[in-house]
């Protein structure tokens, strides 16, 4: 783990904390900020739907594989187990668990991942998602690094459902469906650039993304603008 | 059969009580959602924009009268819903969070015998058909049960309404396609409806309806012929219709 800018990492999350953020911009910079603090390959963020179902929210590559890793776990898989008992699953050995979950035990190996954790994100009694942390190598996080980690779950539960006096599942509803939607825009969004642009969607989110900082946009905002054609990145 | 597992079955499955056998319709969704989500009423509108839209059904006077305030006002639930793009509960229309939020609104819904509105879009992603309204004669929030409800029934109009624009006759089997809400393989279908959108320059919606007819047309599931746009195997031209690229 890089413990120097582990400071640095709370204090420009913190700063991103401001009105009108853009949440699903706000978890990718988790995710991205995560892998490389963690120094972990990929790492991704579920978040809970109404329905109780799993939902990629957001992770530190964009490559279709990787979200299609973090979304077949809507059945199985460490994020589930973490969501059900809200408590921080170790998988040190992803070969290992082909039986208890052939299919994510497939798809990260071919992924080229051995190893993962997931931690909970936990707002009081109530579980909201997961965060997922996957390495090249087999055995677990020490456990220094998976406290890290947890803090920035923390983090990115906090910035999802900040400044807002909580009404309990009332608030939590709209903003995670929200969230969720957003992520929908932004999918769509980067199908038009990849087409438009020829680009892969890994190529496509980088594109959009730049697009967002660059027209100091909200990244969904840019996205819903590219997907209507009132915009271009 | 019990929601369980499978919401999105279920409330297909509901739905179809109310039909009775006939196709669906949004009134059967509203009818199923007020009895579902313990509400004392429901109204489905089409929106395209927040000042503009139609309410194609309402359970009973109230609930189409809310959509008019609305209307008439610019401010509500349901115009907030549409432009945030998820749900809006506003469960007492008395409290000063509402007052503040929707001062015209709220006092005329809440004078009105109104106390308690919901306002659930339908959508997919940047496509945007309008909402699904709940309202209470009494205060209250809805439970998490009922929120789950209600969204998977504002899921279920939309899906609708989205066969409905294809000339569709809709029963439970042709509408599962969505039922499974964001799964693996609905990241394949919001990306091809991005493609198709700049292959065929048209909307999102169309688009997406135009994947589904293909689809339909050749008896494969969408998220089986989303893959093949993202993969470049398939793409749609204007004039000449969808064209295969390659084959593996």
């Amino acid at each position: 783990m890089r413990e120097q800018g582990l400071a640095e990492v709370f204090v420009e999350l913190a700063d991103t904390l401001v009105d009108e953020f853009d949440v699903i911009d706000f978890l990718h910079q988790v995710t991205i900020r995560c892998a490389e603090v963690l120094e972990v390959a990929a790492v991704g963020i579920l978040l809970a739907d109404q329905r109780g179902a799993l939902q990629v929210a957001a992770a530190s590559s964009e490559q279709t594989r990787i979200l299609e890793l973090l979304q077949l776990q809507t059945n199985q898989g460490p994020c589930p187990e973490s969501f059900q008992t809200a408590r921080a699953i170790a998988v040190p050995d992803i070969a290992a668990e082909a039986e208890r979950w052939p299919r994510f035990s497939d798809e990260a190996l071919a992924a080229g991942f051995q190893g993962s954790h997931a931690l909970p994100m936990r707002l009081r009694s109530t579980v909201i998602g997961a965060l997922n942390l996957f390495m090249r190598q087999t055995g677990r996080l020490p456990d220094e690094t998976l406290r890290i980690g947890q803090a920035l779950a923390d983090v990115a539960t906090i910035g999802l459902l900040q400044a807002r006096s909580i009404r309990h599942h009332e608030v939590l509803a709209e903003q995670l469906q929200t969230a969720l939607n957003s992520r929908v825009i932004i999918e769509q969004a980067k199908g038009v650039l990849a087409e438009r642009y020829m680009l892969n969607m890994d190529e496509a989110f980088i594109r959009l993304r730049a697009g967002a900082r660059g027209q100091n946009t909200r990244l969904s905002d840019l996205a819903r603008g590219v997907v209507a054609g009132t915009v271009d990145v | 059969m019990e929601r369980g597992d499978d919401r999105g079955a279920w409330i297909w499955t509901r739905v179809g009580l109310e039909s009775r056998g006939a196709p669906f319709t949004v009134a059967h969704i509203c009818d199923a959602a007020v009895a579902e989500a313990h509400v004392d009423g429901a109204a489905v509108t089409l929106m395209s924009a927040a000042t503009v839209w139609e309410t194609l059904y309402a359970t009973d006077k109230p609930a189409a009268r809310i959509e008019g305030w609305q209307l008439d006002f610019g401010e509500g639930p349901t115009v907030d819903a549409y432009q945030r793009g998820g749900p809006v509960l506003a469960p007492d229309l008395d409290s000063l969070e509402s007052i503040t939020r929707w001062p015209v609104f709220a006092t005329q819904a809440s004078g009105e015998g109104v106390k308690a509105a919901f306002a659930f879009p339908m959508q997919v992603g940047a496509i945007r058909l309008g909402a699904l309204n709940l309202y209470r004669l009494a205060p209250g929030p809805l439970d998490g049960d009922q929120i789950a409800d209600a969204l998977a029934f504002a899921d279920a109009a939309c899906v609708l309404l989205l066969a409905d624009a294809e000339g569709e006759r809709t029963g439970a089997a042709d509408l599962t396609w969505y039922r499974d809400g964001q799964s693996t393989s609905q990241i394949h279908v919001h990306q091809a409806t991005g493609m198709v959108l700049v292959q065929l320059n048209v909307s999102a919606e169309s688009a997406l309806a135009r994947l589904r007819a293909y689809a339909f047309a050749h008896n494969r599931p969408l998220a089986e012929v989303a893959r093949d746009v993202v993969d470049r195997k398939l793409r749609f031209r204007p004039d000449t219709g969808p064209e295969v690229v390659a084959d593996d």
